[in-house]
């Protein structure tokens, strides 16, 4: 990296061999790179290499640059990558994690066209290869015997893919699976002690948004009022899925997070907010608040727990209303444009696709896509451009308190409630595997105990 | 026979056309498209992906362009499993999903007919009432209820069966009997209910009159004629069966096409949604042409013109 932070070297390890015996070079990041970006690729996650000088204007068909020579992702020779960014941004490499950026072979890609990555076409460089995959069904994984690091430890991995929890908890309590992840909530309680449960808290978020541009909650202390009314202990509990409450934004797991920030569970507090923004509790101009989500049983548990407390606490009856998810996005998405013909409140999660704070406290600024609350606080925006561009982690640390203050204590347009956790069970034989917030598996690692 | 059979032709395709047209359209008014997620796309990446798709052209263009490649047989790429287009999928997927429908038609006849005939047969005794009782339990049991006791039973109390998954005939039996237990019960009571009709008819005293055995009583007279209901509740029933069940496979995560239909309209995934929907209405209005032949060979009196 040079000092100003805008331009990256990667030297490539000269021993990484491709599984047909060719090597790894840099060409093959910039390929992939090319393509991920390409607008015929069409590729949902481009936005990842947005950062790279050129890279957003090369995707999009109306602007002037089409020669991907003008887009800063350089290969110098076979084993060295240069990337020059737009600005700075402490969190690059992170980005780079994701496996949308993975490099890949030119030629196989080409040959091949979509069935690339079918067994038998596919050429990857990772510690197991693809034998076999039945889309939606299966997939058989065999060791990398020409892996440059340590060999993974399996010589055969299968997976299935299981869309229904008790089906493969099924399997798994039948002795067919070794792991499982997701486990149905009803049997959570029974499983919870057993040797083979694992919790792990995932980067990912469940909130509620305010729509900000429609009374009452165009008034900071009616929202601070809403968040200061709701335990959010008691409705984890409730949820029984082992979720971690959560008052401030940054999930735990990640740089910035923070339990002392946020709104706590203080029902006196509600109602003196509610007077400061000059209402009374029970007050008549605040009834007929509506909130929605998108059909699913946790879900209507959550809203159904919000609107028991605030019935209690602040005397308002807030009316719940849920619809099928496609439905549900279309609302959402229409929120910014038309607060007033839109619900007060709404339910959304975010799961995170890097593990940097930015993935998150990027999400309610003034030009995120994805804020769907109308909100937008120039200051905030200033303190996540700042973080973005600091190297510095303990700066980068005193940014983010201050920006998930103003998002979570004063401004409050969103009610953040808990972070998600993802359950598995692994029989005890099952040795080394890693358990990590992105809910990767690193497969390399496992083993199993001889005599079992 | 010859200008009857071009005219159901005839008539199929414009049964499918009309299907396509109205599903169609039918789609297009339907809020949220399949680009719409929860990570809302940054808008020049959603443009780029609706060039891709063509989705950016007037709607008459994008229902002549899918009208043209039905008529070769191509349904188009999926909008949700990249890289795949719906052919691929169904091609997939279909022959799963058919060889377990075979397989639960073929039980359920195997279950009903004889079961329908035995209570009929045996009207009024306690071998009719238990039979026509297993035979309402069977209606009314759910399937994700039924599947759910069986699995509780074989796989994990006597450990015979797998619990689920699609790996050799082993695996088909307990998804098979689940499926199979409702369309079972039905043919039973269709059965019962009209060979009582017809062990009553005239023509059966006369059979038994001229000192027929009972066997061939009902086998040669009783029978075929009281299997015409049961022929007509079949079509629908094989359409039906052969492109899968969402709960079945859902539940014993069989790779087959039934989940598909559920979730492709949970995705807006457009193609595959057609996709399914019209290899639907083509089964469904061959397996009806199938009948109509059938009830010919079952009934002489019946001719087709």
């Amino acid at each position: 990296m040079t000092p100003d932070g805008t331009t990256y070297t990667f030297k490539i390890r000269r021993n990484l061999l491709w599984s047909d015996g060719k090597p790894v070079t840099a060409h093959d990041f910039v390929y992939s790179w090319q393509r991920l970006l390409d607008p015929k690729t069409a590729a949902r996650y481009a936005y990842f290499l947005f950062p790279i000088k050129n890279a957003k204007a090369f995707n999009d068909t109306g602007s002037r640059v089409k020669d991907f020579a003008q887009v800063g992702a350089k290969a110098v020779d076979d084993y060295t990558l240069v990337v020059t960014l737009e600005k700075a941004m402490s969190y690059f490499p992170t980005l780079l994690t994701h496996s949308s950026t993975f490099p890949m072979r030119k030629d196989v890609v080409e040959k091949l066209g979509d069935k690339w990555t079918e067994p038998g076409n596919i050429v990857t460089n990772g510690p197991f290869l693809l034998e076999e995959w039945q889309h939606n069904y299966k997939l058989t994984l065999v060791r990398n015997d020409n892996y440059w690091g340590e060999k993974a430890k399996l010589r055969r991995i299968v997976g299935y893919m299981i869309t229904e929890e008790s089906s493969s908890l099924n399997l798994y309590e039948t002795g067919k699976l070794d792991i499982m992840r997701g486990i149905p909530t009803s049997d959570i309680q029974r499983l919870k002690n057993t040797p083979d449960y694992y919790k792990i808290p995932l980067l990912a978020a469940y909130y509620y948004g305010f729509n900000v541009n429609k009374p009452p909650f165009n008034d900071p202390n009616v929202r601070k009022a809403f968040s200061a009314a709701i335990d959010r202990e008691e409705i984890c509990k409730a949820l029984q899925g082992d979720q971690i409450p959560l008052t401030s934004w940054i999930p735990k797991g990640m740089l910035g997070y923070n339990p002392n920030v946020g709104i706590k569970f203080d029902p006196d507090k509600a109602v003196a907010y509610l007077k400061q923004a000059g209402y009374e509790k029970g007050d008549p101009r605040l009834q007929g608040i509506t909130l929605a989500y998108n059909t699913n049983e946790g879900h209507k548990q959550v809203a159904e727990n919000l609107q028991a407390l605030w019935q209690k606490h602040l005397g308002v009856k807030v009316n719940i209303d849920n619809q099928e998810w496609k439905v549900f996005l279309d609302i959402l998405h229409s929120i910014p444009a038309k607060p007033l013909a839109s619900p007060h409140l709404f339910r959304m999660g975010w799961v995170g696709d890097y593990p940097d704070p930015d993935n998150f406290m990027n999400l309610f600024t003034s030009g995120s896509d994805n804020n769907h609350t109308g909100w937008k606080n120039s200051h905030f925006d200033k303190l996540i451009e700042r973080a973005a561009v600091e190297i510095d982690p303990d700066v980068r640390l005193s940014l983010y308190n201050e920006a998930q203050r103003v998002l979570t204590e004063e401004e409050v347009p969103i009610l953040p409630i808990y972070v998600y956790t993802t359950q598995k069970l692994i029989k005890p034989y099952v040795k080394g595997f890693q358990l990590n917030p992105l809910d990767e598996y690193y497969l390399d690692t496992i083993w199993v105990e001889a005599g079992s | 026979m010859g200008t009857y059979l071009v005219r159901r032709l005839g008539q199929s395709v414009i049964t499918v056309w009309a299907l396509v047209t109205l599903s169609f359209f039918l789609l297009k008014a339907v809020p949220g498209g399949p680009f719409d997620e929860d990570k809302q796309l940054p808008p020049e990446i959603k443009a780029n992906i609706e060039r891709k798709y063509n989705l950016h052209l007037p709607w008459y263009q994008q229902y002549f362009a899918y009208l043209g490649n039905l008529c070769e047989g191509d349904l188009g790429p999926s909008y949700k499993y990249l890289g795949r287009s719906v052919n691929d999928i169904l091609a997939d997927t279909f022959p799963v999903s058919l060889q377990l429908g075979l397989l639960s038609i073929a039980l359920s006849f195997l279950i009903g007919i004889p079961l329908g005939m035995l209570a009929a047969y045996k009207q009024n005794t306690w071998v009719d009432t238990s039979a026509m009782f297993l035979a309402i339990a069977g209606v009314s049991l759910p399937s994700f209820l039924v599947g759910a006791i069986l699995i509780l039973i074989f796989a994990h109390a006597l450990g015979w069966l797998p619990a689920a998954l699609w790996e050799g005939p082993r695996y088909m039996i307990l998804p098979a009997v689940t499926l199979g237990i409702r369309p079972a019960a039905i043919i039973a009571r269709l059965t019962r209910s009209s060979m009582l009709d017809v062990i009553h008819s005239d023509y059966v005293r006369t059979a038994r009159a001229k000192g027929l055995d009972e066997l061939s009583v009902i086998a040669k007279h009783v029978l075929r004629n009281s299997l015409i209901p049961v022929i007509t509740f079949s079509g629908p029933l094989i359409a039906g069966a052969v492109t899968g069940s969402f709960i079945v496979e859902h539940m014993f995560a069989i790779p087959g096409m039934g989940k598909h239909f559920i979730t492709a309209v949970t995705n807006r995934d457009y193609t595959l949604i057609m996709g399914t929907t019209v290899v639907y209405g083509i089964l469904l209005i061959g397996a009806n042409i199938m009948v109509d032949f059938l009830y010919t060979i079952v009934d002489p009196r019946i001719k087709i013109r």
